[in-house]
């Protein structure tokens, strides 16, 4: 004898997973609504903790972070840079955070960069770059470990807070954007990009950030959690 | 969901004459390409980070934590009204049959919103051992789920089986409550 209700039990699960998937991918990314409907007094608060514009240098943590939900889900300080060498030597990674938000940048130093943004949930943290690589990480205790995927690679790296004049910096011209991760013994990984063609970037002098090439002058700035990248 | 045609037996499948092993293993390796084809896809595709988030919770672990747990209970169910079913404690009754079926259907039903959420915005992810772990067995639980209800559409597989797709569904879903829900609420 055979029954068909497990496979009618099979089928209803299929169709749930499918239309889960549908519903998934019909959702804008967060930011543009859909996310923040169930939640709305997250959404003032996302807000406020953007808001601080490009920052100074010597900053102090953002005063506009009320207390909020969206705040309290982080577990890491309301504004810290980690940066650090990855693992096997395949370049450096450096992660500022500002409130729930997370800029990152990874680069080797020579040809390979990218940058990415994101968000921070409790310990993790997720990131994109436009070009479709991944920046996932954790805090443990007061380091940050994750995984870089970039080109089908995976590039892993635990990495501890770098306070100033370490950290990120960016500089971005007309054409080409430059990034430069400064670690704490004050040697630099670094690549420059004009238009698809990646080459290690200039010495960065953290203390007066200019930098020139080709003829055009650069100030780099740090990097802050919420920058648009 | 579905209303059921056809009500499975009410007693343990007992072993008897004519068992066939051949439909087990066919269900074995269809379960088992559910397992693997999750976990392909999970690796391959690029983790969106986003998904909907389920209305009424405060945040998306929150609700996947909450809805796990629902999961886990109706499992614990599933456990002992099975052990009842098979005649391992003194549980009897035409309602602990139904209450199996019903538990294991609102069960997947209600894990299906936070596995896609795991595998579409999250992906299968290596980077620690928590995490691989619970990527794994992510994977492994739909497989062991497929493979019970292929199990179940028929009546002459060896007695064994069944218990142990049962058993697979349980170690699955316990590790993945305790690599997920536990470090969320715990650790």
């Amino acid at each position: 004898m055979k029954h068909r209700s497990p496979l009618i039990t099979l089928a209803a699960v299929a169709a749930a997973f499918a239309i889960m998937f549908i519903v998934n991918m019909s959702v804008s990314p967060p930011g543009s609504g859909s996310s923040d409907t169930a939640n709305p007094s997250a959404a003032p608060a996302t807000v406020a903790a953007t808001s601080p514009a490009e920052s100074t240098q010597n900053s102090a943590a953002s005063p506009s972070l009320s207390p909020s939900k969206s705040v309290e889900d982080s577990k890491f300080p309301s504004k810290i840079v980690y940066a650090g060498r990855a693992e096997d030597g395949a370049g450096a990674v450096a992660v500022a955070v500002l409130g729930t938000n997370a800029a990152a940048y990874f680069c080797d130093g020579r040809s390979v960069e990218s940058w990415f943004r994101g968000t921070v949930r409790g310990v993790d943290l997720k990131l994109k770059s436009k070009d479709g690589a991944t920046l996932q990480a954790s805090l443990n205790g007061d380091h940050l470990k994750g995984l870089v995927r970039i080109n089908n690679e995976r590039v892993r790296f635990d990495i501890d807070e770098a306070k100033q004049p370490a950290g990120l910096y960016r500089a971005r011209g007309s054409k080409t954007t430059i990034g430069w991760i400064v670690l704490e013994d004050g040697s630099e990984v670094g690549v420059q990009t004009t238009g698809e063609t990646s080459t290690p970037a200039p010495e960065l002098n953290p203390e007066s950030p200019q930098v020139t090439v080709d003829g055009e002058n650069f100030d780099a700035a740090p990097v802050n959690g919420d920058e648009d990248l | 969901m579905a209303s059921i045609p056809i009500p499975a037996p009410e007693t343990a499948p007992v072993e008897s004459r004519g068992t066939r092993i051949g439909p087990v293993v066919i269900a074995f390796v269809i379960g088992t390409a559910v397992s693997i084809g999750l976990g392909v896809y999970g690796r391959l595709h690029t983790p969106s980070g986003y998904a909907v988030n389920i209305a009424g919770f405060s945040n998306g672990p929150a609700a996947k934590a909450f809805l796990a747990t629902i999961v886990m209970i109706l499992v614990i169910v599933q456990t002992v009204t099975a052990m009842g079913i098979y005649g391992r404690i003194p549980l009897r009754g035409a309602w602990v049959s139904p209450l199996h079926r019903w538990s294991g259907r609102l069960a997947v039903l209600i894990s299906v919103p936070v596995a896609v959420h795991c595998l579409y915005a999250l992906g299968f992810q290596a980077y620690d051992g928590r995490v691989i772990t619970h990527s794994i067995f992510g994977c492994f639980l739909y497989g062991a789920f497929v493979f019970k209800m292929l199990i179940l559409t028929r009546d002459d597989s060896p007695g064994w089986v069944l218990p142990l797709a049962g058993g697979l569904v349980l170690s699955g879903l316990t590790a993945l409550w305790v690599t997920a829900v536990a470090y969320f609420f715990f650790v």
